[in-house]
């Protein structure tokens, strides 16, 4: 018998960072993944550098809505920290959320960084990603949101190899090369959470 | 064909379009209806060339794409047309009277609702401008039933010979799920109208009247044939639900996870009008309904005025009266409890407002003009503003337009405030907006002779719903001077830092012309310019200017 739990993920950032293509990712491996999922997108003037948020339902049973109540969402992954902190509450106790350290300050009244991620920290599972070192390291200025995600799919119900087909199908039509390097941001993202379980 | 893939809700709309055989598909672009459109474009450009005849085209305005649609109609094919439901008011005199008329080949209208007003300036409900018309509308909750009432509303549309309405919201329109094609059919068309059939569409009076009767008296065949859709489900107990659209979706979803939902009386509509006496057999099995629809409480003011039962909703407060409806919303309305999650963060988190894009021509054409009031004495302009990425000038600190009401108001707004006497008096209106509906205004504005400042931001595409092809692309001082401004009182400058000077001296001398003034500000959007949107086109131009010099012929 099918569970019918709804699972729900909350993807957010700032108008051009990614949040909506990542949210796209996750909902064709968790498709391919033979889940039922839909994802809900506000597009618009929000894309002008403003908060962007999506989000993604999936069960093993078919749904209609596909947007998710406060408390219930899975797993946050947040492109920003100030983005992260107004989406805290749309997690479950028990949810997990993966964040990015590298704040996007431009904008009015940016409370103190030291604020910020100390309030991250508070949070029961939260991941906090220095995606700025890690884009250095991997010489890819553009890693964080791939990193992001592989951190996040040790939390989601998905193979491996489904999530690298779906990256590499994504972009497959950017080269060889792109298709790699995004690829080890996803490594690189997916090894830092056995470095924490371990620890 | 069972072809499986991801869609959203209005892309699910388009490619339904598309396989239902539309000869044409029209539309204006406008958060959330954009990607239906380009969707069932795409597909049209997609086809191999030696399937002539599809056309997908962007119209000036909604009421031209409308009309565009209605000559499909009219010459026997089928049609869709694509709008946001604020651009349903400017093709509402098309809309109402095609109700009369009738149409011929199946005609499909795709509006998205914005409740919540995440990018519009209202949140109007498109049902009770179908219920005005006296049409039908349709109401889908899923992506998979965008693309099947889609379908479904062509027949209906053929069966009945009416426009239908096929109406979403923002949350369904943006919502992406997977979506199951079924046949592809070819565009074949019905045909010329015979010649009997020909005065329906003439809506003189004395025709008018007779088709007015006879659209009423189609109404119980529309009820009809739209019963299949709307379900009453009896259910046990006095307690009911009577859903629609996103509220049906919603509820849906909440009863997976408290199964004892799934036994109460409930009434799911998904077309429109409303059959009066499923409303009442609805009606007998309750003392008490929770109504759960998107935007106006439609349903909910029915329910209430046809019976005894206790109506709980927008209008008494079970839901609130304005916004988005959520499943936060019916689980507190229902008395549903949830297991609490995380805390929410105390600090104090501003908001991040979206901004003009860096480089953008926008801010520069603003500067020159606060500048140039300033030079000249004037501290508390009064600018009125227009719809489009330059909107976001009234937002603080820059605070450089006052007023923003509707596509094209800008100008008419100055010229009527110059009338009024208020010197001196602003409009600034982007190039798309100006083709939309800003032509008649600057008419105006140029035989009353009054002392108004006309911007226009010429990007050169619709910007902000994703740079969309202009229609005024390369035309706008032509399109000025034909309107009646003197080649004298008309400018056009560059909107860049290096170019600041020169544009503030060039507003202020535009400001102390005593009648009416056109300055045009023309810069290609910077996120147009990045993906090289205009480059094949501005090198054919190019091309065909300098072939056009060397040829004799030229007018002058």
């Amino acid at each position: 018998m099918s569970d019918p739990r709804i699972h729900g993920i909350v993807l957010c950032g700032v108008g051009g960072q990614g949040a909506l293509s990542l949210a796209q990712v996750v909902l064709e491996a968790l498709r391919r993944s033979k889940l039922h999922a839909l994802q809900s997108e506000i597009h618009g003037m929000s894309q002008r550098g403003g908060s962007v948020h999506a989000q993604v339902c999936f069960s093993e049973v078919p749904l209609s809505s596909p947007i998710i109540d406060e408390g219930c969402a899975d797993l946050l992954i947040a492109l920003e920290p100030l983005e992260a902190l107004r989406y805290v509450a749309m997690l479950r106790l028990d949810g997990h959320l993966v964040v990015s350290e590298e704040p996007q300050t431009d904008m009015a009244g940016y409370p103190p960084l030291d604020d910020v991620y100390a309030a991250l920290k508070a949070v029961r599972g939260a991941h906090l990603v220095d995606t700025e070192d890690l884009a250095r390291r991997l010489n890819h200025r553009q890693a964080g949101g791939m990193a992001l995600l592989g951190m996040a799919s040790k939390f989601l119900p998905v193979a491996e190899a489904t999530w690298r087909a779906v990256i590499s199908e994504r972009f497959e039509a950017k080269g060889a090369r792109v298709t790699e390097k995004n690829l080890q941001a996803f490594d690189a993202g997916r090894g830092l959470v056995q470095e924490t379980v371990g620890a | 064909m069972g072809h499986h893939s991801l869609a959203l809700g209005v892309e699910a709309v388009g490619c339904a379009a598309f396989d239902a055989g539309v000869k044409g598909a029209f539309g204006y672009p406008g958060t959330p209806s954009t990607e239906g459109f380009e969707f069932v474009e795409a597909m049209i450009h997609a086809e191999p060339q030696s399937h002539v005849g599809r056309v997908a085209h962007w119209a000036a305005n909604e009421k031209v794409a409308y009309d565009l649609a209605l000559g499909v109609s009219y010459a026997g094919h089928r049609t869709l047309v694509t709008m946001k439901h604020v651009g349903l008011n400017v093709a509402l005199d098309a809309y109402a009277n095609s109700a009369l008329t009738g149409v011929r080949g199946g005609l499909v209208l795709l509006v998205a609702d914005d409740p919540g007003m995440h990018s519009s300036q209202n949140e109007q409900d498109s049902r009770r401008l179908a219920e005005f018309a006296w049409l039908p509308c349709l109401e889908p909750s899923t992506v998979q039933e965008c693309y099947d009432f889609t379908g479904r509303a062509f027949e209906l549309s053929e069966a009945l010979q009416v426009p239908v309405m096929v109406r979403v919201v923002t949350r369904l329109a943006h919502c992406r799920a997977p979506m199951v094609r079924r046949e592809t059919l070819a565009p074949t068309g019905l045909g010329v109208a015979p010649k009997a059939t020909v005065q329906d569409w003439v809506l003189i009076p004395s025709n008018a009247r007779r088709r007015y009767v006879d659209l009423l008296a189609k109404q119980p065949r529309m009820i009809a044939d739209l019963a299949p859709l709307n379900v009453l489900r009896p259910g046990t107990g006095r307690r009911g639900v009577a859903l629609a659209g996103m509220g049906r979706a919603y509820f849906e979803q909440l009863a997976l996870e408290h199964p004892a939902l799934t036994t109460l009386p409930r009434l799911d509509i998904a077309a429109y009008p409303l059959d009066p006496q499923l409303e009442t057999a609805f009606l007998a099995l309750v003392d008490e309904v929770f109504v759960f629809e998107e935007d106006y409480p439609v349903l909910e003011e029915r329910l209430g005025l046809r019976g005894r039962a206790t109506i709980h909703g927008r209008l008494d407060g079970a839901i609130p009266r304005t916004g988005e409806l959520s499943p936060r919303l019916l689980k507190t309305a229902l008395d549903l409890t949830t297991a609490a999650g995380k805390a929410a963060i105390a600090l104090d988190l501003p908001v991040r407002a979206p901004r003009f894009c860096d480089g953008c021509g926008h801010v520069d054409a603003y500067e020159a003009m606060q500048e140039a009031l300033q030079n000249l004495g004037v501290s508390d302009a009064r600018v009125f503003g227009d719809i489009g990425c330059y909107t976001l000038a009234a937002q603080e600190p820059m605070g450089a337009i006052h007023a923003v009401v509707e596509m094209g108001a800008s100008i008419s707004m100055a010229v009527g405030a110059a009338m009024a006497g208020q010197t001196p008096s602003v409009a600034v209106i982007g190039d798309s907006t100006f083709g939309h509906s800003g032509l008649p205004a600057l008419l105006t504005a140029a035989g009353s002779g009054v002392n108004v400042t006309i911007m226009i931001l010429d990007n050169r595409v619709v910007g902000m719903t994703g740079q969309q092809p202009s229609q005024a692309l390369d035309q706008v001082e032509r399109m000025v001077l034909g309107m009646g401004i003197p080649a004298a009182q008309l400018q056009v400058l560059t909107p860049l830092p290096k170019q600041h000077e020169a544009n503030v001296k060039a507003m202020e001398s535009a400001l102390q012309h005593a009648g009416p003034s056109v300055v045009v500000f023309r810069r290609e959007c910077i996120q147009s310019l990045r993906r090289g949107l205009l480059k094949d086109h501005d090198r054919e131009e190019k091309a065909r200017h300098e072939h056009a010099c060397c040829t004799p012929e030229v007018l002058s």
